[in-house]
């Protein structure tokens, strides 16, 4: 990427959709009922599909559409609703107990963007990075990461540290369609069914852990110790 | 002809795998879960020898097998086979036999996984195979339907996916770093970054190979990020949990063996190795801080594990020729030693039917043979002579005594002895208590599926101990200029 | 220094002075239409004011001097800001380098604070019930606030708002770059929270949710005509300073004529009235949060000022 000049277009639409998707993560943090967090994550896996999808167009890189769709199709839609159909399934809406409030969450999640562009800036100050839409996605691919930590932290719901967990991974996609949009096609498929095999995984245990623990709050996995 | 090798030794274990589920009977599918383990390690015990001085590749490149992958495949294929072997024993004991056919399923895909994965040239399928490794192993770890087994599943999924995707992260940084010097299309392989990497961004690349530490470290089981391993590797059965300390730390450590590799390649300056080394130094602590207070022995066996990777971290980050070739051999010790400890321990736990320390007793007593070898094994874990362990630990130490790293030497030298101390407690409390506890004599036996993989993990141990062939030698030591091909 | 600077300087205080009731009717009149009531027309606000001035003062006897000061003190602050934003025109007319944007923020402050004290003065309950909320909504609220100030000076690196509209107004990149819709997003939340509108909604009498109400309930007569003028003027102001600045930086005088300051005024009503109607649409969708909750909103107007300043070092 910092090789090629953007056009100003394209530089507003990449920063447009990067920004979407940090936003959506924020809603994800705040919000108290599991359905929302369900279509926070499906409106930004759209988002980062339709990144995809215009970095294939303006920077040239056709096979970019097939992951753009495949992303649109997994992400977007099948993920979601594996997902739901554990929330169904288990009848749990909302989170009752958190480690910490939800307005407080939305103020340690300010602090993760902050150090997340501390850290870009030095990184970027270390080379000229041509369009700033790379410091962007760079900050945002970090702020991502943590703010899907803190999630994975401060929630007590199984299904909540999946989605913690899966907002990571779509921290990771963002970075990688701007940053590195070259890597194999090969790569992008596995890694793509990679997940979807992942979130099945969790369909199963969390199943389990309903049958044989009786619950799915995580604070009441506390049998082992030491 | 090494081609041929490689391929049989992948394709063993997928047939087991995918066979058991068509087979569905138990005593079959043990038996073929047991023929996979031998030719697995028939096929990988000569891998080593008749490679030459460069490496080999297959699949369009997508396969690398140089002197590193070739000796953690081995290491892999022996605790393969020794945990199939042993597995035929210890899962009888659990009457699960209507859903061993699965079990057996996994446990070849496990190792298929896991033999799979020093194999991939490439960055993105190396942290593919990594992340089936996870995978299929929680399902093996929550094998046994119970609620704690359940929590360690869980536990092991959550932090270990978390882990790994802050290593795809890095991954993705270092291709990143990659495409500004060889442009934005190329084929992410081990040699092409080490061989780019002097040119690339050295913040780009300290931050990228920080997040890969992080991120394989978890799955290393390095502290602080080691809270998943006594739980799964103290959750699983007994076979698991050899194959999980014994197989697939080894498999996470070489990742980040080899990014070390790349990072000393740059000249990224002291950072990268002091970040190893302190992550392994904390290890160490940690494991000397938890085992000394254990209650329970197959967590006392996982946090040994944990400083022992912490062990081979100091001798990757010490670096080096004889850092390198200590922390390989440490490996092959390890392995070896680990899954007898874990198969002393899966027995014990059965026999005296609980897997609290304190309520074993009378070990040398009760089961004479098996106890001597057991406790041999517990000799040779905590480092001492004339076992394997105490000859890597001691070039690892050697390695170390530079300026830069001698505090490490000191505080490893003080933890060996810790740890020492508190291992052989523990074991004291089991074997040599003065007035056995009322109605601790044990149910069970010990049955000879179980014993013959004892013997034949303590055989070679002890035979490495006393003597470090010169082949051998000379084969680790040619790997550390091939990590760093930068370097001069 | 022109006499015809001056006369629209004088012409931006009358502005705020005379259209502010209208404004304030004009939301009203939305917000019982949108519930399907007929609404007391928008010319209300008016009414009340010529009865309230009709009217005896009673003065409590526990009261002090602060008790006739603060409407005072609070109805001339808020006749100062408007010398110091763009009101009608978009260059800076002769004092309103008096203060910069912080100082505009700070007088603001002044006139609530004053507020404050006058319902604590007569120590009556509800005064006191008053001013506590509203002191705590204040500590929520002002260092967003600050931080939103922060982030226009840094969007548009200077203190001025006048050069913070041209900028706007310019460069179409820097109106939709995110570090200016961040700033809008989190600048609308605290025009809700400071104009009393849902989820915070308070100008009601009843003593649960009273926070307004609480601390002028012992004023009548002139001085409460006063005090309801300056918070409808407040409204006014936050409001041309969300649409002068912020988010349709169009439509100022530029030459300073007579007809482009009518044109301008006129203006400022549609703005404010499509303003209203969203406030009102978003106002209608909610319903008011506990008082506990009060911190959600607020926080995430803290977050959208941090993503604000952060976008503003991207690029």
């Amino acid at each position: 990427m910092p090789t090629h000049q953007l056009a100003p277009v394209a530089s507003s639409l990449f920063s447009l959709l990067t920004i979407t998707s940090l936003l959506l993560s924020f809603v994800m943090l705040g919000s108290r009922w599991l359905k929302n967090y369900l279509y926070a994550f499906a409106a930004q896996s759209w988002a980062v599909a339709g990144l995809s999808a215009a970095v294939a167009f303006y920077g040239g890189y056709p096979e970019l559409y097939f992951v753009a769709a495949l992303t649109l199709l997994f992400r977007g839609l099948v993920l979601p609703y594996l997902i739901w159909r554990m929330i169904r399934r288990l009848d749990v809406n909302r989170e009752a107990q958190e480690f910490l409030q939800p307005a407080s969450a939305l103020v340690a999640g300010a602090l993760c963007v902050v150090f997340a562009l501390a850290v870009s800036y030095r990184v970027a100050t270390a080379f000229h990075l041509e369009p700033p839409v790379g410091l962007l996605a760079l900050t945002v691919t970090l702020s991502m990461a943590l703010i899907g930590f803190l999630m994975l932290a401060v929630r007590r719901e199984a299904i909540s540290q999946v989605l913690g967990l899966l907002v990571i991974e779509n921290g990771v996609f963002l970075g990688s369609q701007i940053l590195a949009p070259g890597m194999p096609l090969l790569i992008e498929l596995v890694i793509l069914f990679d997940l979807l095999i992942v979130v099945a995984c969790f369909g199963v245990l969390v199943g389990y852990l309903l049958t044989r623990v009786g619950t799915t709050r995580t604070s009441s996995l506390n049998r082992l110790v030491g | 002809m090494t081609g041929w090798l490689l391929a049989a030794l992948l394709a063993a274990p997928l047939a087991a795998a995918t066979g058991c589920p068509i087979l569905r009977a138990p005593r079959p599918c043990e038996a073929l879960n047991l023929v996979a383990g031998a030719v697995s390690f028939a096929c990988a015990l000569p891998l080593p020898f008749l490679l030459g001085g460069r490496a080999l590749f297959y699949w369009d490149g997508y396969v690398i097998l140089d002197r590193v992958s070739a000796w953690v495949v081995l290491c892999t294929a022996i605790v393969y086979f020794l945990a199939s072997i042993y597995a035929v024993g210890y899962m009888r004991l659990l009457n699960e036999d209507r859903r061993l056919f699965r079990f057996y399923a996994l446990f070849a895909g496990f190792a298929l996984t896991t033999l799979a994965a020093p194999l991939m040239n490439n960055l993105g399928l190396y942290w593919i195979a990594i992340e089936l490794t996870t995978l299929v192993s929680t399902f093996l770890v929550a094998f046994e339907r119970a609620a704690e087994s359940m929590e360690a599943a869980w536990k092991y999924i959550v932090i270990v996916s978390a882990g790994i995707s802050l290593a795809l992260l890095g991954t993705v940084l270092f291709y990143w770093a990659g495409s500004i010097v060889l442009g934005s299309r190329y084929q992410m392989t081990w040699a092409v970054l080490a061989g780019a990497a002097p040119q690339m961004n050295p913040v780009l690349l300290t931050l990228a190979f920080l997040l890969v530490l992080v991120g394989y470290g978890t799955k290393v089981g390095l502290a602080p990020m080691h809270t998943w391993l006594p739980d799964a590797h103290s959750e699983s059965p007994a076979p698991v949990s050899a194959m999980l300390s014994g197989a697939l730390l080894n498999t996470a450590m070489i990742g980040v063996a080899r990014f070390l590799g790349v990072a000393r390649s740059a000249r990224l300056g002291a950072l990268p190795q002091l970040a190893v080394v302190a992550f392994g130094a904390v290890s160490l602590l940690i494991g000397a801080l938890f085992i000394v207070r254990q209650q329970g022995i197959k967590r006392l066996m996982a946090y040994s594990s944990v400083e022992h990777m912490g062990v081979v971290a100091l001798g990757f980050g010490f670096g080096g020729a004889l850092g390198v070739a200590g922390a390989l051999y440490h490996m092959l010790n390890h392995s070896l030693n680990k899954s007898l400890m874990f198969f002393g321990a899966g027995s014990m736990m059965r026999a005296y039917g609980t897997k609290d320390i304190a309520q074993i007793a009378g070990v040398s007593r009760f089961f004479p043979s098996e106890g001597a070898l057991w406790l041999a094994g517990a000799v040779a874990i905590t480092g001492a002579p004339p076992f394997g362990l105490f000859l890597s630990e001691f070039t690892i130490m050697r390695a170390g005594l530079k300026p830069a790293f001698s505090w490490a030497v000191g505080v490893m030298a003080v933890l060996l002895i810790v740890i020492f101390v508190g291992f052989m407690n523990q074991f004291r409390r089991m074997y040599y208590t003065p007035d056995p506890v009322a109605g601790a004599a044990p149910a069970g036996r010990v049955s000879v599926w179980c014993a013959v993989p004892m013997w034949l993990s303590l055989a070679p141990l002890l035979a490495l101990g006393l003597w470090w062939p010169a082949g051998i030698w000379n084969y680790l030591t040619s790997i550390a200029p091939s990590l760093s091909p930068g370097l001069p | 220094m022109s006499l015809r600077d001056i006369l629209l300087q004088i012409a931006q205080v009358a502005a705020v002075l005379v259209l502010a009731p209208l404004i304030q009717g004009v939301i009203l009149q939305f917000e019982e239409r949108v519930q399907r009531a007929r609404g007391p027309g928008i010319f209300q606000p008016y009414r009340d004011l010529w009865k309230l001035f009709h009217k005896q003062v009673v003065v409590p006897q526990t009261a002090s001097w602060l008790f006739w000061a603060a409407p005072v003190v609070a109805f001339t602050c808020m006749l100062t800001v408007p010398i110091l934003i763009p009101v009608l025109t978009n260059y800076p007319l002769p004092l309103s380098d008096m203060g910069d944007i912080l100082g505009g923020g700070l007088i603001l402050t002044l006139g609530s604070f004053m507020i404050i004290l006058a319902g604590l003065d007569t120590a009556s309950a509800y005064g006191g019930i008053g001013s506590s909320r509203a002191t705590m909504v204040a500590i929520l609220a002002e260092p967003t606030l600050i931080l939103v100030f922060v982030g226009i000076t840094l969007l548009a690196k200077s203190m001025l708002p006048f050069v913070v509209n041209h900028l706007l107004v310019a460069s179409w990149a820097a109106y939709w770059s995110p570090a200016h819709l961040f700033l809008v997003a989190a600048f609308f939340i605290l025009l809700l929270v400071e104009t009393d509108r849902m989820p915070i909604h308070s100008s009601t009498h009843i003593e649960v949710y009273m926070i307004e109400e609480g601390r002028i309930l012992e004023y009548s007569g002139p001085l409460l005509a006063l005090l309801k003028w300056a918070s409808a003027m407040k409204q006014f102001i936050l409001y041309t300073i969300f649409c002068n600045v912020l988010v349709l930086p169009w439509g100022l005088s530029i030459e300073g004529t007579a007809l482009g300051a009518l044109g301008a005024a006129a203006g400022l009503v549609v703005k404010f009235v499509l303003v209203g109607c969203v406030v009102v649409f978003v106002e209608t969708a909610q319903s008011r949060l506990r008082f506990y909750r009060y911190q959600e909103p607020l926080a995430a107007s803290f977050l959208l000022a941090v993503l604000a300043i952060a976008g503003t070092q991207l690029s």
